[in-house]
């Protein structure tokens, strides 16, 4: 019985145990839940080593870290400054103020506005008693604040028809609950206010509100699509094996699985976060199809027994291998996020990984342990499912030349739309309308500033430095050329306030409404401002504590990444041009969001192209073909293409989701293809044409992949339905391409097989795989014509060389080896040598070396019956001291024959059908100028080669190699041949006299002598048999 | 016995005196002539003194090996081929006087018939295919004073008749052999260390038939390869190689207790098969022979099966040097257990042959034989190394650990050695 055919039998006899293990497992994972916590911050997505965000850490360190929360205020008569708002506005400032952990509150009744008083400076609130406030108070007020750059377009728009109390916190980043806390006090704050005033209306927003919509999103989604896709899952389960006891043991398994990847996560101590909670949703969807397939085979297997423990070990037996390698291959899909330069996804990799990999256990151990125990509803129709995909695989085969062709047109259509990808991560437009946080910031971004704030701090070059009028002048200026830019709603910076310090220091004249000229001035304006402020309105956040280095903040609203990724390009040439000294990078949350998705890609490409080699091993394991694996790539890779495609066309907007999709799905997608081509594979195994071969496929696999395709779609297009943006663009992406990979799998894999196995009648593998290659790239293109000829010709050569030296028959040979080490020393091998050619199809050719010296180990003897590669020859060694001749490995290519610089590869018969060729060109013979030589390049088709290449110099008129030159597997140049003294024996056949081979990289070199050869020996196939060894050693 | 160790001396010394005429093509008019051989010295130190009186302590030793071949093609023979071979092979060891002896190892001539071989003469025939011991192992006779291990051989005098066969696709050769006279078995003497506490007088050898050593053996054996797979399977009728014991008349000491025991040949008959299946660098071995009358240790006539099974895997450029490492593992089973006449009756061996491939050939092959009932091991370490173009030196240490009371090793817990041969080709 089979190994899977054993194991079966041994999982399904110990069926107590699993369930026992598997409660064991579920609570030992699961117990870590207890220590899952949910992570509310935005900068979850910023790695430690993410250069952005250290550059945010030093500035935040300098400057101050702008954890806010903006209270939009909007009175329903449109009209801020009435004494009833404006006292409403101050209540609310005073009460924020008892806000846990709050550093400053602004709002416009609090307003340091300065003004000058005969030749003082005087600083007050703008509104210095709200509750009392006359309407010609307010009106006053008015005109000032609309007056106050700073004011405009952040705490109160041109129309006055809105204003915002915008509350700063200094988050001592202890706790988790730090910021639902603010939230939830700041909301009972809210209530209280509008039922106070129902003629005012009050919304939220800000860096606070941000970091609590992460974490509340997060909730919301698992509260809302966990029941959504228990109920898919089950109503699919349900519908396709109509048992109560399947969907029961569908639910225990999927469950368990997420536990077991949810409770890793605990144990690991790592913070949930937004994208994470999409982990056992994701698990759970993979998981279902991992349960489907056995369960599938059970449904077919009741037909024909009564015996649970025979469904359950048929079941196990027959689809073990499938199910542990497609749950490998996602898992290893998933782990490559890794590479992520997000942390939410590494850790979004790593716990689906664990509940995938959990999954597989628990579905080959704890399922069939399920269905041999639980009573389930016996079926005895048999579930026809076969003829549904008749048809498909007839259309195909009638179209395929179509198919082929239009495929590869709409590929290249498709795919022509990636370059429309824009990437676009803003963190308040990861979450779409339907959470009241996106509403009320769209409000405040339409109807006074800007959640995206690009931040610079500008270095004067020395402390104190800040007060240099030069200094000053160009950061005014630099002001002034932002406020210019369209996008920018409002600029903050402190040159507006030193110019209304100087203006108010000269009698309030508007004609000193700007910089002064002297160092001093501004730095005692300054100072004597700073002593002016009331509490918490230092200046802290806008001067480092040296005073060298000034903050600009820029607000933008309603912009696109790309937008900002434009003004700080401009922003950059306006410093390199005007202030060189000054030209720093933008920082702030804003900036750091803006190029995570450019890194993020970049890395993930790394890590893509791993799964990619790791993933294709696997393949190449599996199926054991290189030509099919190669061709595996096409159905695996262009999906992702295709969707991000369609995406681009579609959409164009997408967020740092995309980085890691091909990863993800490239695991997965990856079952389809493996299933398709193993049973393609199987089919011409047993002499199908490559047509019935297909239908062969169809029949055997078309159903199941088509289930497992709409489970996985249907469980990502739930998880679409999240409204965070990163989540719902990566389920939709990622559902998009499962659903393309089955077309291509259905439509596109056939036609292709079908077509590269007509090909190979007249063309070579290498050629059908650069077809196949070319089909990938989209070009549809045939490989060049020169291309294909130097392949041809270079096989030509091969051939030619091989069909010149047929039929020498047998021939004697005696002969030396001299071994020389790279200080000169010589050592030296004399042999005797008896050959046999064997021309049969398939054959390879036998040989005796016998040794008569050195002394010690005269008269050992090997016999090889050499075969065609990749089949290890079989060898035999005569050992005399022992009169035994024992049968030894000959997998090993790369050793050294006698410790001399042939290895046993050298010396082994070499048939055409060990390389592949391809020539390079024709030239002078190395040692023979005389001759012509082509030059051609040979590769190993074995991959226990020791080379990655030859490159031999064989003469045009009889084929004889001069020279070879072999290149280790790493590609670098390690010895050459040199043959010399041909002689040709029987009027035909050369042989050389000496071979000289030289190990390019020890200085070590072996010469071959041959004085002497006597063909048409007589010898005969007994001569070359093991047990007659003994005799031809004397 | 002394006449024909005065006989093979003689042959050796012949020989060497002939050998630059024998060396001149045409000799005889021989087609092909060679003679060459070998000296060897040999050095043994023993870690502890000796535990029984009468053994010498650290030994040293000289042997002299020839090998004369002569050639002649298409002879009158039938058109044969015929070849002879002598190989006379003598010890000198000052010390011990049974370990001084000589033996015509090959004595022979090979006729070849197209297909078919003849051989007449003394030869040798090794079966088997595990490492450890070689149970199918039946022709020729262990010469129990030249090794430890059992593989030196004494040439055994036979008419062999071999043809190739081949079965579609299976191809080898089958054997019948007429073995007309008897080797007896080499013990060590009183001098000799790696013995056991009684005296085994080999030359007092008692036999169960009539005709005593010219009782003749037959054997036939059908050996070859099918794919990956080398099988051999063998037959034996004939005296056991193996002897039993019993004590030697008139040899008890009344007043010591002392006493010297002699070797009992009875027939036997023997079915054996040896397997081995090559997977790559992983040789998967395993013999197993069946044996009818024969006595064991407890001198009662009993028929066991015998098996060992194990596997050769081959490391090649370990750690990126051209060296190759073998781990071995193999296990020997005998049904007789305590009564079984081998050490090896539920025997685990574990061992590493390791071969530097360099151009001096140097290797080593460590094993560990440990009795998984006893816990009882033996260790044993062989190195080899080729000096210049025409000397070997050899090592070969042993150590007998943890040995069981009940057990003939135990005899031998005071003899760990480390034995050096240098050997000189000429």
């Amino acid at each position: 019985m089979s190994f899977s055919g054993r194991l079966a039998g041994l999982i399904v006899r110990m069926r107590w145990v699993w369930i026992v293990m598997s409660l064991a497992l579920v609570a030992g994972f699961g117990s870590g839940m207890q220590y899952l916590t949910l992570d509310p911050d935005a900068r979850i997505f910023f790695a430690e080593e993410n250069p952005d965000r250290i550059a945010l850490d030093a500035f935040e360190a300098e400057f101050a870290k702008d954890d806010n929360l903006i209270l939009v205020v909007e009175p329903k008569d449109g009209k801020v400054f009435t004494p009833a708002t404006l006292a409403a506005v101050g209540t609310l400032t005073e009460k924020a103020w008892l806000l846990p952990s709050v550093r400053r509150v602004d709002s416009i009744t609090n307003f340091q506005n300065t003004s000058a008083e005969g030749d003082d400076m005087t600083v007050r609130d703008l509104v210095e008693d709200p509750a009392t406030v006359t309407q010609a108070q307010a009106d006053a007020a008015k005109a000032i604040a609309l007056d106050r750059v700073s004011l405009v377009h952040s705490v109160i728009p041109p129309a006055a028809d809105v204003t915002t109390v915008n509350v700063l916190f200094r988050l001592p980043g202890k706790e988790m609950n730090e910021v639902p806390m603010i939230v939830a006090e700041t909301q009972a704050l809210a209530s209280e206010f509008r039922a106070e005033h129902p003629e005012i209306g009050l919304r939220l927003t800000g860096s606070v509100m941000v970091n609590n919509q992460f974490a509340q999103s997060g909730m919301e989604d698992a509260a809302s699509l966990t029941p959504m896709m228990f109920g898919a899952i089950l109503l699919i389960v349900f519908l396709a094996f109509f048992s109560i006891a399947g969907v029961f043991m569908t639910v225990l398994v999927i469950a368990f699985s997420a536990i077991v990847g949810l409770g890793a996560l605990g144990w690991s101590g790592v913070a949930m976060n937004s994208v994470t909670i999409s982990a056992p949703l994701i698990t759970m969807t993979l998981a279902v199809a991992s349960v489907v397939h056995l369960l599938a085979s059970v449904r077919q297997t009741m037909v024909e027994t009564p015996d649970r423990k025979e469904w359950a070990r048929v079941a196990l037996e027959e689809h073990m291998s499938e199910i542990a390698i497609a749950c490998v291959t996602t898992a290893i899909g998933f782990l490559a996020l890794n590479f992520s330069i997000s942390p939410p996804f590494r850790e979004l990799g790593n716990v689906v990984a664990v509940g995938v990999i959990a999954a597989m256990v628990f579905t080959l151990t704890l399922l069939p342990a399920l269905v041999s125990i639980l009573p389930m509803k016996r079926h005895l129709k048999p579930a026809r499912t076969d003829r549904f995909m008749r048809p498909i695989a007839e259309f195909v085969i009638k179209w395929r030349r179509l198919i082929l062709w239009g495929g590869a047109t709409v590929v290249v259509i498709l795919m022509a739309g990636i370059p429309r990808l824009a990437l676009e991560d803003d963190f308040v437009r990861y979450f779409d309308e339907r959470y009241e946080f996106r509403r009320d910031t769209d409000f405040y971004e339409n109807r006074l500033g800007g959640m995206n704030i690009l931040e610079w701090a500008l270095p004067s070059g020395e402390s104190e430095g800040i007060s240099d009028p030069e200094y000053l002048a160009k950061v005014g200026a630099f002001t002034e050329w932002l406020r210019e830019q369209e996008k920018v709603r409002n600029v903050r910076s402190l040159t507006d306030t030193i110019a209304r310090l100087n203006m108010n220091m000269h009698g309030d004249d508007p004609a000193y409404h700007r910089l002064p000229e002297g160092a001093d001035e501004a730095a005692q304006y300054l100072f004597f401002y700073e002593l002016s402020l009331g509490y918490g309105m230092d200046l802290t956040d806008q001067i480092n504590i040296d005073k060298s280095k000034l903050r600009i903040s820029a607000s933008m609203a309603n912009v696109t990444t790309s937008d900002m990724h434009a003004l700080t390009a401009d922003a950059r040439e306006w410093l390199n041009t005007n202030a060189p000294d000054m030209a720093v990078e933008p920082t702030g949350l804003t900036h750091v969001f803006n190029q995570i998705s450019y890194r993020d890609v970049r890395a993930m490409l790394v890590g893509t192209v791993l799964a990619l080699v790791a993933i294709s091993a696997l393949i190449l394991l599996i199926l054991r073909d290189v030509k099919l694996g190669l061709i595996s790539l096409i159905p695996n890779l262009i999906p992702a293409g295709m969707a991000f495609g369609i995406w681009g066309y579609s959409v164009g907007a997408v967020t740092l989701a995309i980085a890691v999709v091909i990863a993800m799905t490239l695991g997965i997608v990856v079952d389809d293809t493996v299933h398709f081509l193993s049973k393609y594979k199987e089919g011409k195994r047993r002499g199908m044409s490559a047509e019935d071969s297909v239908r062969h496929a169809f029949d055997k696999v078309g159903m199941a992949l088509v289930v497992t395709t709409v489970g996985l779609v249907v469980g990502f297009a739930i998880l679409a339905q999240s409204g965070f943006a990163v989540n719902g663009d990566m389920a939709k992406l990622t559902a998009l391409t499962i659903t393309l990979a089955l077309i291509a799998d259905f439509l596109l894999l056939p036609a292709i097989l079908i077509a590269l196995d007509k090909r190979t009648e007249t063309m070579s593998i290498k050629h059908a795989t650069a077809a196949a290659f070319a089909v990938v790239i989209g070009l549809g293109a045939m490989p060049e014509a020169k291309a294909q000829s130097a392949e041809d010709k270079g096989l030509a050569i091969a051939q030619e060389s091989d069909r010149r030296d047929l039929g020498w028959g047998d021939f004697r040979s005696s002969g030396q080896m001299i071994l020389r080490d790279s200080a000169g020393n010589e050592s030296r091998r004399d042999f005797e040598g008896m050959n046999l050619e064997r021309s049969g199809a398939g054959e390879g050719d036998y040989s005796v070396i016998v040794f008569n010296s050195p002394r010690d180990i005269k008269g050992t003897a090997t016999l090889t019956h050499s075969k065609v590669e990749p089949a290890d020859d079989d060898q035999w060694i005569f050992l005399p001291a022992l009169k035994r001749v024992k049968r030894i490995s000959s997998s090993n290519r790369t050793g050294k024959f006698v410790s001399s610089e042939f290895s046993f590869e050298d010396l082994g018969s070499q048939e055409v059908a060990d390389n592949t060729y391809k020539w390079l060109r024709d030239e002078p013979c190395p040692s023979q100028p005389s001759l012509t030589c082509h030059v051609t390049e040979s590769y190993p088709k074995n991959a226990r080669s020791g080379y990655s290449k030859r490159i031999a110099w064989t003469d045009t008129t009889e084929y004889r190699q001069w020279k070879v030159e072999f290149y280790n597997r790493r590609g670098d140049l390690e010895k050459t041949l040199t043959a010399s003294g041909f002689q040709q024996y029987l009027g035909k056949f050369w042989r050389p006299a000496s071979l000289l081979m030289q190990n390019v990289q020890t200085g070590k070199s072996t010469v071959l002598n041959f004085p002497q050869y006597q063909f048409n020996a007589g010898l005969s196939e007994g001569d070359f048999n093991a047990q007659r060894l003994p005799r031809l050693s004397r | 016995m002394i006449v024909g160790k005065i006989l093979t001396a003689a042959t050796a010394v012949a020989l060497l005196i002939a050998a630059p005429a024998l060396a001149e093509d045409g000799f005889l008019g021989t087609d092909f002539a060679s003679i060459e051989g070998s000296v060897e010295f040999e050095g043994t130190a023993f870690a502890q003194d000796p535990r029984y009186a009468g053994q010498e302590d650290n030994a040293v030793s000289v042997a002299v090996r020839a090998k004369t071949v002569l050639e002649w093609s298409d002879t009158a023979i039938g058109g044969a081929d015929a070849t002879v071979t002598i190989t006379p092979f003598v010890r000198f060891d000052p010390n011990d006087g049974e370990r001084t002896h000589a033996d015509l190892r090959e004595a022979k001539l090979d006729l070849r018939f197209g297909e078919t071989d003849v051989t007449i003469g003394n030869d040798f025939v090794f079966w088997g295919k595990t490492e450890v011991d070689q149970i199918v192992d039946i022709i020729n006779q262990t010469d129990g004073v030249e090794g430890t291990d059992g593989e030196d051989k004494l040439g055994q005098p036979m008419i062999r008749v071999s043809r190739l066969v081949n079965i579609g696709e299976v191809s080898g050769e089958a054997s019948v052999f007429y073995l007309p006279y008897f080797r007896e078995r080499t013990f060590p003497g009183t001098e000799s260390r790696l013995r056991g506490a009684a005296i085994i007088d080999g030359n007092d050898a008692r036999y169960e038939t009539s005709a005593e050593e010219w009782t003749p053996s037959f054997a036939a054996r059908l050996a070859g390869f099918y794919g990956d797979f080398d099988i051999g399977l063998s037959a034996f009728h004939g005296l056991s190689r193996d002897p039993a014991f019993e004590v030697k008349p008139g040899s008890v000491n009344p007043a010591t207790g002392e006493f010297e025991l002699r070797p009992v040949y009875g027939r036997i008959t023997q079915l054996g098969l040896d397997g081995q299946y090559t997977a790559g660098s992983t040789l998967w071995k395993a013999e197993l022979v069946g044996r009818l009358d024969q006595r064991n240790a407890a001198f009662e006539k009993e028929d066991y099966f015998a098996a060992i099974a194990g596997l050769e895997h081959t490391l090649y450029g370990v750690g990126e040097s051209n060296a190759d490492l073998g781990l071995i593992a193999e296990y020997a089973y005998d049904s007789r257990g305590n009564d079984a006449l081998t050490i090896f009756e539920n025997d685990v061996v574990l061992g590493a042959r390791l071969a530097l491939n360099d151009t001096q050939d140097s290797a080593a092959l460590f094993t560990a034989t440990v009795d998984t009932d006893t816990a009882e091991t033996l260790l044993r370490l062989e190195g080899e190394r080729r000096i210049g173009e025409i000397a070997k030196l050899s090592i070969e240490g042993g150590a007998f650990v943890n040995t069981d009371t009940a057990s003939p090793v135990d005899q031998l817990q005071d003899d760990h050695y480390l034995r050096a041969t240098l050997a000189v080709f000429w």
